[in-house]
């Protein structure tokens, strides 16, 4: 201990000048170093051998801008640094600097003039290595940059949010796409584009957000250039780092297209396995049917195989059908085509009439009829004699708020079995004479004549259909 | 054809709505089998309401969903307001059904004629 002021002071001040050398050379990570007024260097500590590569012996007495980069000393910097030190008291100095064997670091530090009174006797310069630091705030720089410039240009609208919706950034998609600024769209005010029906699944999405690790909702966001509400699906998840508590980050997809095709796929679906069963329903009448007019299971089988014929000949026609185009003739010269095989019926055929567009309905029914009438020919009628002729024609008779495809099926030449003979009024007749107008509301007429069957059919159409192909 | 006395549909009154003629039939010749009296067929809605308001008695009804693009939920709410009991008998999945009448019964197409009879027999026993 010192017994004095004095001795304290002195002793203090050479224990400053021992303490400060002291902190100087052992602070390692910082180079230090002082000028003269010029910049020509006049001490050169530890950390500025161990950053910039110059042992003191070189850099003593030689100008010290040679740590800066030769952009920076062509521009005047290390000047501009001194004068800015000399106005202000210090100058900041932070940029990339160069070591010895020409690589290069971030440099923070700072210039400070050294002053006796009035007089400038030169400058202490600090400088800390920072190029880690520095690279990983720019890389971080850079990948927001990404980010933010991805959330611009990606067709979703990108946000980012607190783990409970609490929103913090928009996307400008989201505010184009909405019509909500952003202020607007913060905290919750994003909600106001969301439809008023789908706000609580919303909000009850984030409830479970934080423990379900992401969160998601399909809602419908409203579109302010037409003013529509769109189907959007929204998904959310914390970053990495920052887990379910901190920030997480969002999109929202319009999949209003892809909702509407699903619905339709869905509609479409359902139609086809209607029509699946339908169909096998009809199947299964036709075949308990078919039993009961057979003579034997020979009979059933070659009945019901042809009938389950004219069924699968019908199922190609009805998707065209659809679309309005399934022309009379087509079914008529199917049916009558399928009897083709076995049966010569060419030059015994005529086939006559307008384009006549049927409605999707009348198609299975009628073909049914008309195969029955087709077999009934070749069996007993026009078609399994010599001299027997077959014309069918048709002709559509417009009234006043429907028309009518009027189809007549004329048989001739044919013997006819003798007069009192039990005929059988079969399958064919049943078709024509009760399915057809149960089912089309058709008017329908079958006469046994003497020279062969006549048939008369008059199917209902829109008064709109009737003529178009 | 032989008519079966111990089936619950023995002289019950059934109306019968299907648009396809060869189904209605078979289910009309089903029902009769087992002793039903058959109301309609009926191909649309308007003829099986029509049926309906002039049939003083019904006791069951079986009902296509599907009536040529039309459907048959009209026909469905005047049987709930008279208490008929009734079934679907059709091609489409249950989903398509409104919920007001999840407790219908759904038989698919093609129906069973077996279980035709006994869920149409089960729905008139509930009532009975």
């Amino acid at each position: 201990m010192r017994g004095t002021g004095d001795e304290a002071d002195e002793g203090w001040a050479i224990d400053r000048g021992e303490l400060l050398e002291l902190v100087v050379e052992s602070a390692a990570d910082f180079a230090i170093f002082t000028t003269d007024p010029d910049g020509i260097v006049t001490s050169w500590n530890t950390g500025a051998e161990r950053l910039v590569g110059y042992t003191e012996e070189e850099m003593l007495g030689r100008p010290a801008d040679a740590i800066f980069v030769p952009e920076d000393r062509a521009s005047g910097a290390p000047e501009q640094e001194r004068r800015m030190a000399v106005a202000e008291g210090r100058a900041i100095d932070e940029r990339w600097h160069l070591r010895r064997d020409g690589t290069r670091f971030w440099g923070s530090g700072l210039l400070m003039p050294l002053r006796e009174g009035d007089t400038l006797r030169g400058f202490a310069k600090i400088v800390r290595d920072r190029t880690e630091h520095h690279l990983v705030g720019e890389r971080l720089r850079e990948s927001e940059a990404r980010f933010r410039l991805l959330a611009r240009s990606i067709p979703q609208l990108v946000f980012a949010t607190r783990g409970n919706g609490d929103r913090t950034w928009g996307s400008p998609q989201w505010c184009d796409f909405t019509g909500l600024s952003e202020p607007d769209s913060l905290g919750y005010g994003w909600l106001d584009a969301v439809h008023q029906d789908d706000r609580e699944a919303t909000v009850e999405a984030w409830q479970v957000a934080p423990t379900a690790g992401e969160y998601y909702v399909e809602h419908r966001v409203f579109r302010a250039a037409d003013g529509t509400y769109r189907w959007h699906q929204t998904r959310a998840k914390p970053l990495v780092d920052s887990g379910v508590g901190g920030e997480w980050v969002g999109t929202s997809t319009d999949i209003h297209e892809i909702r509407g095709l699903q619905e339709r796929q869905q509609v479409l679906l359902a139609e086809l396995q209607h029509r699946t069963r339908n169909l096998l329903a009809v199947v299964q009448a036709i075949a308990h049917q078919t039993r009961r007019t057979s003579g034997s299971l020979d009979d059933f089988e070659v009945e019901f195989e042809n009938r389950l014929r004219a069924l699968s000949r019908v199922q190609g026609l009805l998707p065209h059908a659809e679309r309005g185009v399934v022309d009379l003739r087509t079914l008529v010269e199917a049916e009558l085509a399928a009897l083709g095989g076995n049966t010569d019926i060419a030059g015994k055929v005529t086939v006559g009439g307008p384009t006549v567009g049927l409605p999707a309905g009348a198609i299975q029914a009628l073909a049914l009829a008309l195969h029955e009438l087709a077999t009934n020919a070749v069996k007993y009628g026009a078609l399994g004699q010599p001299s027997g002729k077959l014309t069918v024609t048709w002709r559509v008779a417009a009234e006043s708020d429907q028309s009518w495809v009027e189809l007549d099926w004329r048989e001739a030449g044919v013997r006819m079995p003798p007069a009192g003979t039990p005929r059988r009024r079969g399958y064919g007749s049943e078709l024509i004479e009760r399915a057809l107008r149960y089912q089309l509301r058709a008017r329908t007429r079958l006469d046994f004549r003497n020279d062969g069957v006549r048939c008369s059919i008059s199917i209902p159409v829109p008064a709109n259909e009737g003529g178009r192909p | 054809m032989t008519t079966r006395k111990s089936d619950g549909l023995q002289e019950r009154r059934v109306l019968v709505v299907e648009d396809d003629y060869l189904i209605a039939s078979s289910l009309a010749g089903t029902l009769e089998t087992h002793g039903a009296e058959v109301i309609g067929p009926a191909a649309s809605v308007q003829e099986a309401l029509q049926l309906m308001a002039g049939e003083a008695r019904l006791d069951a009804a079986v009902l296509d969903v599907n009536l040529a693009g039309d459907r048959v939920y009209r026909v469905a709410d005047a049987l709930l307001a008279r208490d008929v009991p009734f079934a679907f008998a059709t091609g489409y999945d249950a989903w398509i059904i409104p919920d007001v009448y999840a407790g219908v019964p759904r038989m698919e197409k093609p129906v069973d004629p077996e279980a035709l009879i006994r869920t149409l027999a089960a729905e008139v026993a509930r009532r009975a």
